[in-house]
C-alpha cells in the first residue's frame, strides 16, 4: 500500500541553518522543500557605506570563504575602475584564493562527508569498521591528520596578504602588499609539504599519476594499481560508495554552471583549460555536457518562494532587491535564501560543475556513463587540489622571479559606476554586483554558491538544485536521514558560518 | 611570539555575536603588557590552531549562548569548552578547536581559557570584559 508522509527531516548536522522537508512516498523521497533559516542582510548593511567597505565587510559573510569574498568584491571594483592589473598581482591574488580551496576541498570531504559512513545504518559494509577507524567524528585518524596538515595551508593567505584572519589585502589595481623573496620562498615550502602530503595520503598517487585518469575506464584501473591508491581517501571512498550503491543517488537537474575563475598572467608558463583567458573555465553546461558560453546577464534571482518583497519572475542583481518579507501568510514562501537562475534555469555549481564546464575528459565520461550524483560530485571536490597545485607552484615562482614587477595598478577614486566580481569559490559561482553612486555603495548583491545549489523554488515553481536531487532518495530511517545527508552534503552547503557563538546547545554553534 | 595571546572571537557585523570584536577594540587601544598578543580572531574556528601552539596561556574571548545568565562573565576551562563540540560543520567553532586539540597540537598544550559572556552587553560592560580578560591573561584562570 502506498504511504506518503510529510516530514522535516533532522539535517541540522549538515548546516545549522538549513532546514530540509520531504514529502516520501512508502520511504522514497518524491518532493522536497529546501529553507535557509537566517537572514543576514550583509547586502543591506552596505548601502550607504563609502565605495571600497565592501573590501572590509564581505569577507566576514563567511568564516571559510573568507579570501573569496574579497576576492569578488575586489574584481567588482576592478570593473568599475576599468583597470588591468599587473601580472603579480594576478598572480598574487590566485595564489591566496587557491589555498583557501585546498584546505575547504580536503577538509569538507574528510570532515564532513567521509564521517557519513560511520552511520549505523553502514555497520553491515565491509568497509565499515574502517570507516569508523579512519572518519569518526572527532577521533578519526585521518580526520586528525587532516587537521594537522591543512593547518598551514592559511599561512600562505596570511604572508602574501601581510594580514589574516578576514584579510583585505586585495583592493581595485592589485593588492596592498608586495611580499618580499623570504616570504615567497616560505609559501613556496608550506606548498611543497602539502602537496606531498596530499599525493600520499588522499590521492595515494602522484598528481601526475592522478591526472593521467581520463575515463571512468582509466578510473577502475587506478583503482585497483596499488595498495596505496585503494587505501587513499579517494580510493576508499571510491570503494565504500560502490559497495554502498551511492552512485544511484543525487542526480539534480544536470545543469552546471561555473562563472569561471582565476585569470592568468599575461607572461606566465600556466595555460587554463580550453580557450579561454583564466584557469579555471566558464559556461554553463545542460545535461548533454556541451558548455555554452557564460553570460553574467543571464543571471536573475527569483523570490517567489523566499522571505522577500515580491516582484515578477526574477531580477538581474544589478537590478536586484533585498528587502525582507516574512509574513507566512501565503504559505509559498519557505526560505531566506533567493533563486538564483541562469536563463531562467536552476543550475547546480562547484567543483563538479568546474569539471564538466571544462570538458574535463574524466569527469565528462563519469557523467555519461552514470549521470551526475554524489559521488561524482564529491570526486571532483576531492581531487580538485590536484587540478590547482601545479598552477600555485609555477605562480609562486614567477612572483619569487619577478621581484621588480608591479603588484598594483593606480586607480582614480572611484565616484561613480556599477561592476561586477564574478570568480569560483571553494563551492562554487560567487557573484558580486556593485553599484556606486557619489562614492557610496548605492546596491551590492551578492549571489552565493549556497544560494544556487540550495535555493528553494523559482516564479515557475521549479525546484532548486539540491530539492531536485534529492528526489528519489530512499530514505531507511526518517530520523536519521544518512542518504538525504548524503545528497545535500555533496553539495557542501554553506549557511552558518557568518555567527559563531558558543552555545551549550551541541548543535552548530551559533545563536 | 608572545607568550600570552588573548584571542577575541566574533562577527561585528551581527549584533548577537559581537562582544569578542568590541572587547578587541578596547583592549587594542589600551596599554598591552609585556608578553601578552591580542588577535582579532573573527569567526574562525579550526584556522586559530596556528595562533595557539607554542604560547603558554592563550585566553580566547566571545559571546555566549545558553551557558550562564544574562550579563554574566564566565570564565570556562578547556574541557568545559570542548564539551559543547559536535561533530565538523561549516558553523564548527572554538569549541570544536579545543575539543581536537590535545590531539592535533605540535607543542605542549597550552593553558586554555574562555572569557565569554551572555547576552547583550552595554560598554561598561564591554570594558568589564576586556578587563576579567586581561586579568586571566595575566594571572590565569584560577
Amino acid at each position: 500500500m502506498t504511504k506518503r508522509i510529510i516530514r522535516d527531516i533532522p539535517l541540522n548536522r549538515v548546516e545549522g541553518d538549513l532546514e530540509i522537508r520531504v514529502e516520501l512516498e512508502n520511504n522514497r523521497v518524491v518532493d522536497a522543500w529546501s529553507s535557509g533559516t537566517m537572514y543576514r542582510g550583509f547586502e543591506n548593511i552596505l548601502v550607504g557605506r563609502g565605495a571600497l567597505d565592501g573590501l572590509v565587510i564581505t569577507p566576514r559573510v563567511c568564516g571559510i570563504c573568507s579570501t573569496t569574498h574579497l576576492m569578488a568584491a575586489a574584481k567588482a571594483l576592478d570593473h568599475i575602475a576599468g583597470v588591468d592589473l599587473p601580472d603579480n598581482a594576478v598572480r598574487l591574488r590566485n595564489v591566496t584564493l587557491m589555498a583557501e580551496h585546498c584546505q575547504s576541498d580536503v577538509r569538507q570531504s574528510v570532515l564532513m562527508f567521509l564521517p557519513d559512513f560511520t552511520a549505523a545504518i553502514y555497520a553491515a559494509h565491509p568497509l565499515y569498521a574502517e570507516a569508523v577507524k579512519r572518519y569518526a567524528p572527532l577521533a578519526g585518524e585521518r580526520c586528525i591528520d587532516v587537521v594537522r596538515q591543512t593547518k598551514t595551508l592559511l599561512e600562505i593567505v596570511a604572508i602574501l596578504g601581510g594580514q589574516w584572519p578576514h584579510s583585505s589585502f586585495m583592493v581595485p589595481g592589485g593588492v596592498s602588499y608586495v611580499p618580499p623573496l623570504a616570504e615567497l620562498n616560505q609559501c613556496r615550502h608550506i606548498l611543497k609539504q602539502f602537496r606531498s602530503w596530499y599525493e600520499k595520503s588522499v590521492l595515494g598517487c602522484s598528481l601526475e599519476r592522478w591526472q593521467a585518469v581520463q575515463s571512468a575506464a582509466d578510473l577502475d584501473v587506478w583503482l585497483n594499481e596499488s595498495a596505496a591508491q585503494r587505501d587513499s581517501d579517494v580510493g576508499f571512498f571510491l570503494r565504500f560508495a560502490r559497495e554502498a550503491g551511492l552512485h544511484a543517488l543525487g542526480q539534480g537537474h544536470g545543469h552546471f554552471l561555473s562563472y569561471g575563475s582565476l585569470e592568468l598572467p599575461g607572461d606566465s608558463a600556466v595555460v587554463g583549460s580550453g580557450a579561454g583567458k583564466q584557469l579555471v573555465g566558464s559556461g554553463f553546461a545542460a545535461k548533454d555536457g556541451q558548455a555554452q558560453p557564460f553570460d553574467q546577464a543571464q543571471v536573475a534571482e527569483h523570490v517567489a518562494a523566499s522571505w522577500y518583497a515580491d516582484y515578477e519572475g526574477g531580477k538581474h542583481p544589478f537590478e536586484g532587491e533585498t528587502v525582507p518579507h516574512a509574513t507566512g501568510a501565503d504559505g509559498k514562501k519557505y526560505s531566506w535564501c533567493k533563486a538564483p537562475r541562469y536563463a531562467g534555469l536552476p543550475a547546480e555549481t562547484g567543483p563538479l560543475a568546474e569539471r564538466i564546464v571544462a570538458g574535463d575528459p574524466l569527469f565528462c565520461d563519469l557523467l555519461r556513463r552514470d549521470g551526475a550524483n554524489l559521488v561524482i560530485r564529491q570526486l571532483a571536490r576531492l581531487t580538485r587540489p590536484a587540478t590547482l597545485l601545479d598552477a600555485m607552484e609555477t605562480w609562486l615562482a614567477e612572483m619569487a622571479a619577478r621581484p621588480d614587477q608591479s603588484y598594483y595598478e593606480p586607480v582614480a577614486s572611484l565616484q561613480d559606476g556599477r561592476g561586477f566580481g564574478l570568480i569560483e569559490a571553494a563551492r562554487g559561482a560567487l557573484g558580486h554586483w556593485v553599484e556606486i553612486r557619489g562614492g557610496k555603495i548605492a546596491r551590492y548583491q551578492i549571489v552565493t554558491p549556497t544560494a544556487w545549489n540550495g535555493s528553494p523554488r523559482d516564479h515557475a515553481g521549479v525546484r532548486g538544485p539540491w530539492e531536485e536531487a534529492l528526489i528519489g532518495t530512499p530514505i531507511a530511517d526518517i530520523d536519521n536521514p544518512v542518504e538525504a545527508g548524503h545528497v545535500v552534503r555533496s553539495f557542501d552547503p554553506c549557511l552558518v558560518c557568518s555567527v559563531h557563538v558558543v552555545g551549550a546547545d551541541r548543535t552548530p554553534l551559533r545563536c | 611570539m608572545a607568550a600570552t595571546a588573548i584571542i577575541c572571537l566574533g562577527n561585528r557585523y551581527v549584533a548577537d555575536d559581537d562582544v569578542g570584536c568590541r572587547v578587541f577594540d578596547c583592549l587594542i587601544g589600551s596599554a598591552i603588557p609585556q608578553g601578552i598578543e591580542i588577535f582579532d580572531g573573527g569567526l574562525c574556528g579550526l584556522d586559530l590552531l596556528r595562533l595557539v601552539e607554542g604560547r603558554r596561556r592563550v585566553v580566547f574571548v566571545d559571546a555566549l549562548a545558553g551557558v550562564a545568565d544574562a550579563g554574566d562573565i564566565v570564565v570556562l576551562n578547556r574541557e568545559q569548552v570542548a564539551g559543547y563540540a559536535g561533530r565538523y560543520g561549516h558553523g564548527a567553532g572554538l569549541p570544536y578547536l579545543l575539543r581536537l586539540l590535545p590531539q592535533v597540537c605540535a607543542a605542549p598544550l597550552p593553558e586554555i581559557a574562555l572569557v565569554g559572556a551572555e547576552g547583550a552587553m552595554d560598554e561598561p560592560a564591554v570594558r568589564a570584559l576586556a578587563e576579567r580578560s586581561m586579568e586571566v591573561a595575566i594571572h590565569g584562570a584560577s
